[in-house]
């Protein structure tokens, strides 16, 4: 599940709390046939409806990573198919090539320049929203409008915008004296013009997200702080702030997961024909090099040891990511 | 905070909604222009008159109507397939008693951080084994399931379904099977509705395994959006008139389910 | 829950109209599902082409007067795109359209996976090509792998209304006469831009490193396949054009990228190299500037760059209508027509000497006899450089080595170092 940019976009859900038992079924007490049916069932039908799922999660998504690893350690060439085991002589590649620690440099600082920021405003916004507004369910809706327009579409309309040379920023700046920012080529402007489109899809997103927490913090905490003679802001800080936080962490850890795979967005920003990323890979992401090894050098093999790197990072993070859910559920209160 | 906010509120509001459409706006502006008013920096800020001439080049140059089908058909079918499995995979989970149902729910909620598209490789060599590559199935088939799914639905169905009422259907005589068509199912629907919704969209905008799995005769808006993109000429009327075009089925969704997608995100983030 | 609830309404609404969007978008698809034989008999061969050919007139020319055998254009962007595409299907064994084409520079590396694409070797069809282009489409089993499309000899396009403003000569024969070598262009490039400074002298650093590469004999392979990019042929080029980058002399924009397209419109650069598939281009993009012409000169020599070959994967279905297309796509009629469309000179040997090539003149190059520079500029070409299996992707790593300087993000030697350590990495 991943939240900022790229190409998949689930719904981001806050901590989910560890299942609890269900209630129990009746048990019947005496075993004739009809009951022995029952029981089985009762015994067995769950596995049944859970049973589709996990074989198709397991076909469609756990072998493909399973293979990975196996492809990741044989020298495997697209159009030459599987050769040789090679142990690990693609990793030793991958992590040689100079292009792996940019690019992966570059995927951490694309994202938190997309996060952070957008932590911030959206907070802000869920804030502003949290009000008695006339139109209410309007101005929610329009906050959300970026959401429907796809990675692809998002990349195309800013591309256009930050145009080097004859984009409408850069015209913009001109106008008040600035000069062009070179956004294609600066490595730095780069990632904030990819993190602005990853903001601009996603902020309104998890504004909502944050104001659904906010609406949960319960109202007497606001009442007793105004006896205390709190100010609105200074409610906000000390009330809504530490209340809503638990959220912001779920928010920020599994926005990481979608982060780290970001593709779309850098891709349909890249001018150069070989769309690596820039000239010098300024912004080219891990998720561009798999792409790059396997389908551009055609070489599956290290297409694979790169995934399977970039999937134990985000396996690290989903794991801070389980930490975190457990701890926020002791915590307890907000987010049920 | 409860209170009757003031110009400001509305001021900056309004200003954030500005900044959300405004980008939606200079694509339709330089889609409705010619190509040399839009290689100008700064077009004039109303709408000409040739977003339809526009509209039709794109349609000359890649194959939007077959994207747009392709698109819908895939969003579809892998919507309701996850609505479906994910649903009775969730109802198990949150209603009935079997053993393994905690650790393996556990194994659930461990596998929604697992990034699957990652599995590329793979995926590529088994579909191509099969020679599904250049299919539209390539792109549903990776689809069909998703942990969060699962996960929703539970979390939902835990709730939304009172153990009283299944209890009572058992006692009844139901089979589980009938207590899931007759009592649950009809319960889940709005969550139901939600999740198709989601993944709908989340499958409308994938585009990196589309990108490889199809080819450019058959491809998803998205793919076919990039292969505008990438055209020989950089005609950004063109590309960008694509674009609204290509933004217009969801915006559609969005105009008939927003409310419904608004009250989505926010229940999954107060629930859970 | 409330709220819930009645959105579910809206819900099953959105449902319903999607449902109905499908149904008419798919009842409205369901005849061009491409591929083999629909319920007529009609076959539908694609044709994957890349930049311009051309084709669009000849296609609706053949779909008039067939009815059993319907040809589909896909057009994609760049040749880098449809290469990534062309290995990705050859490797799934599907997904190709029936016939694909590809770039010439390519066809080392094609020739080199020979069994996935057809044998198109046809005696009735020998001696249609140049002999050097026929060459580059047949392996060392004598099959002809692919049937060539055209040439791309190299002229020089200018903007006659910059050099006025410059007061450099404007008459295309006068300005034949400057540019006779790259140190003749590259001076008359300071100079033009010390008088307009706003304009570079050439549109960018990677469309020249190419023009000037067309005429190395062999820029980074030997002739037995060893790869060898550190020569002094190929280091010359690569000093020469970033050496330029501080003179002005380029754009600095990166070729077929937005800015670049929007430099044609905005009076970006005076003059650059062009193939004569790249008149196609230039008139696209500079669509409504006046004041384009085209000289009969090539710095150092003649040149060529490019030109393109039909190719028939062997995984199509439609081999047979396929072979039968692609040999009338290619034939000299067609050929000849396809360059007065887009300018795509041709590689028949008949076409050369047709009055539609030699009597040809385009009216945005005020009106150059576009035929005749073109063969004099075929004519022109000494040198074919030598071109073995890892050129195309030896190439796009040079590109980018020269970007690298030309956009400022690194010295030349560090991209040239870079440079040698990408070509290693191809393995």
């Amino acid at each position: 599940m991943k939240v900022d940019g790229g190409d998949t976009d689930t719904p981001r859900m806050s901590p989910p709390s560890i299942p609890s038992t269900p209630a129990p079924s009746a048990v019947p007490v005496r075993p004739g046939l009809r009951q022995r049916l029952a029981a089985w069932d009762v015994r067995f039908s769950p596995y049944l409806y859970i049973s589709p799922f996990f074989v198709l999660f397991a076909v469609v998504g756990l072998f493909p990573l399973a293979y990975t690893a196996y492809v990741s350690v044989h020298d495997w060439s697209l159009l030459g198919g599987q050769g040789e085991f090679v142990g690990l002589e693609n990793y030793r590649e991958v992590v040689d090539n100079p292009y792996f620690v940019k690019q992966l440099v570059n995927t951490v600082s694309i994202f938190l320049l997309s996060s952070v920021p957008q932590v911030v405003i959206a907070v802000t916004l869920a804030a502003l929203l949290d009000n008695q507004l006339r139109g209410r369910t309007w101005w929610r809706m329009s906050i959300l409008l970026p959401f429907v327009v796809s990675p692809v579409a998002v990349a195309i309309i800013f591309g256009n915008l930050f145009g080097d040379r004859y984009g409408l920023f850069n015209e913009m700046l001109g106008v008040i004296g600035i000069d062009a920012i070179p956004w294609h080529t600066d490595r730095l402007a780069s990632h904030v013009a990819i993190a602005t489109m990853v903001n601009w899809r996603w902020t309104g997103y998890n504004a909502l997200i944050f104001l659904a927490a906010m609406q949960a913090v319960p109202r007497d905490l606001y009442e007793s702080a105004e006896l205390d003679g709190a100010g609105r802001v200074r409610q906000f800080l000390s009330v809504t702030l530490p209340m809503i936080r638990p959220t912001m962490v779920f928010v920020i850890i599994t926005s990481t997961i979608g982060g780290l795979q970001i593709f779309a967005e850098p891709r349909l920003f890249d001018e150069t024909t070989a769309r690596n990323g820039g000239s010098d890979r300024q912004f080219g992401t891990i998720t561009m090099l798999v792409y790059d090894f396997g389908w551009q050098l055609r070489d599956l093999g290290r297409a694979s040891a790169t995934a399977w790197m970039l999937f134990v990072l985000i396996c690290l993070f989903a794991a801070l990511n389980y930490v975190a859910i457990r701890r926020l559920g002791r915590l307890g209160g907000v987010d049920r | 905070m409860s209170r009757r906010p003031g110009f400001l509120v509305y001021g900056l509001l309004l200003a954030f909604v500005l900044g959300s459409a405004a980008p939606l706006y200079w694509s339709f502006l330089l889609g409705s222009h010619t190509a040399q008013v839009a290689a100008q920096g700064v077009p004039p800020l109303l709408p000409g008159g040739h977003f339809l001439d526009n509209a039709q080049r794109v349609l000359d140059t890649v194959p939007f109507w077959k994207a747009l089908g392709n698109s819908i058909l895939v969003s579809s079918v892998t919507a309701a397939s996850v609505v479906f499995f994910c649903t009775l995979a969730g109802y198990a989970f949150a209603k009935l008693r079997f053993r393994g149902s905690v650790p393996l729910m556990v194994f659930v909620i461990a596998t929604m951080a697992v990034p699957t598209q990652l599995g590329v490789v793979p995926l590529f060599i088994l579909m191509s084994e099969f020679g599904w590559t250049g299919s539209i199935w390539a792109v549903v088939i990776p689809w069909l399931v998703t942990a969060f799914g699962v996960f929703f639905m539970r979390q939902y169905l835990v709730d939304a379904v009172p153990d009283e009422l299944l209890e009572a259907a058992r006692m009844d005589g139901c089979s589980q099977i009938r207590v899931f068509w007759h009592v649950a199912a009809p319960a889940a629907r709005p969550a139901a509705a939600i999740l198709w919704l989601f993944t709908f969209m989340q499958v409308w905008t994938d585009f990196f395994w589309p990108l490889i799995a199809l080819p450019h005769e058959n491809p998803t808006i998205q793919v076919a959006l990039n292969q505008l993109q990438s055209g020989f000429f950089k005609d950004y009327s063109l590309v960008l008139a694509g674009t609204t075009l290509a933004t217009i089925p969801l915006l559609v969704l969005f105009i008939v389910a927003g409310r419904q997608l608004v009250s989505g995100i926010m229940q999954g983030a107060v629930k859970g | 829950m409330h709220n819930l609830v009645r959105s579910t309404q809206r819900g099953r609404l959105a449902l319903g109209v999607l449902t109905a969007l499908l149904l008419a978008v798919l009842t409205a698809c369901g005849g061009d599902d491409g591929g083999s034989g629909d319920a007529d008999g009609t076959t539908t061969v694609t044709v994957a082409t890349f930049n311009e050919f051309g084709y669009e007139e000849l296609i609706s020319e053949w779909n008039a007067e067939h009815d059993d055998i319907k040809i589909e254009q896909v057009k994609v962007g760049t040749w880098d795109d449809a290469k990534a595409n062309l290995y990705t299907k050859l490797a799934a064994g599907s997904g190709l359209s029936d016939i694909e084409a590809i770039e010439g520079d390519a066809m080392p590396a094609i020739l080199a996976e020979a069994d996935a694409f057809v044998d198109l070797t046809d005696a009735e069809l020998d001696g249609r090509w140049l002999d050097w282009v026929a060459e580059k489409a047949t392996n060392s089993e004598g099959q002809m792998i692919g049937y060539a499309t055209d040439i791309g000899p190299e002229g020089i396009c200018y903007r006659a209304d910059l050099f006025k403003k410059a007061g450099l000569p404007t008459d295309r024969a006068e300005v034949a006469g400057l540019m006779g070598t790259w140190d003749e262009y590259f001076a008359l490039g300071e100079d033009f831009v010390k008088k307009v400074p706003d304009t570079a002298w050439y549109d960018s650093s990677v469309g020249l490193s190419q023009a000037m590469l067309n005429q190395v004999e062999n820029p980074f392979e030997t002739d037995d396949n060893t790869v060898a990019v550190d020569n002094p042929e190929l280091k010359a080029v690569f000093d020469t054009v970033t050496g330029n980058i501080a003179k002005g002399l380029s754009t600095r924009l990166p070729q077929w990228s937005d800015d670049w397209t929007s430099s044609f419109q905005n009076d970006g650069f005076a003059t650059m190299a062009c193939p004569g598939w790249m008149l196609g281009v230039v008139e696209g993009n500079a669509d409504g500037v006046k004041g384009w012409d085209f000289a009969d000169v090539f710095p150092g020599g003649g040149g060529n760059w490019g030109g393109s070959f039909l190719t028939v994967p062997a995984q199509g279905d439609n081999i047979e209508e396929a072979k039968q297309v692609a040999a009338w796509l290619t034939a000299p009629e067609q050929q000849a027509k396809a360059f007065a469309a887009k300018g795509t000179f041709p590689s028949q040997v008949e076409a050369l000497d047709s009055p539609e090539i030699t009597g040809a003149s385009n009216a945005f190059f005020n009106d150059a006899p576009i035929g005749e520079i073109l063969a004099n500029r075929a004519e022109a070409v000494t040198v074919q450089p030598y071109k073995g299996p890892k050129y195309s992707d030896i190439l796009q790593a040079f590109q980018a080595s020269i970007l690298r300087v030309d956009d400022g993000s690194q010295e030349p030697e560090e991209s040239w170092n870079q440079f040698l350590a990408d070509v290693e990495a191809l393995g």
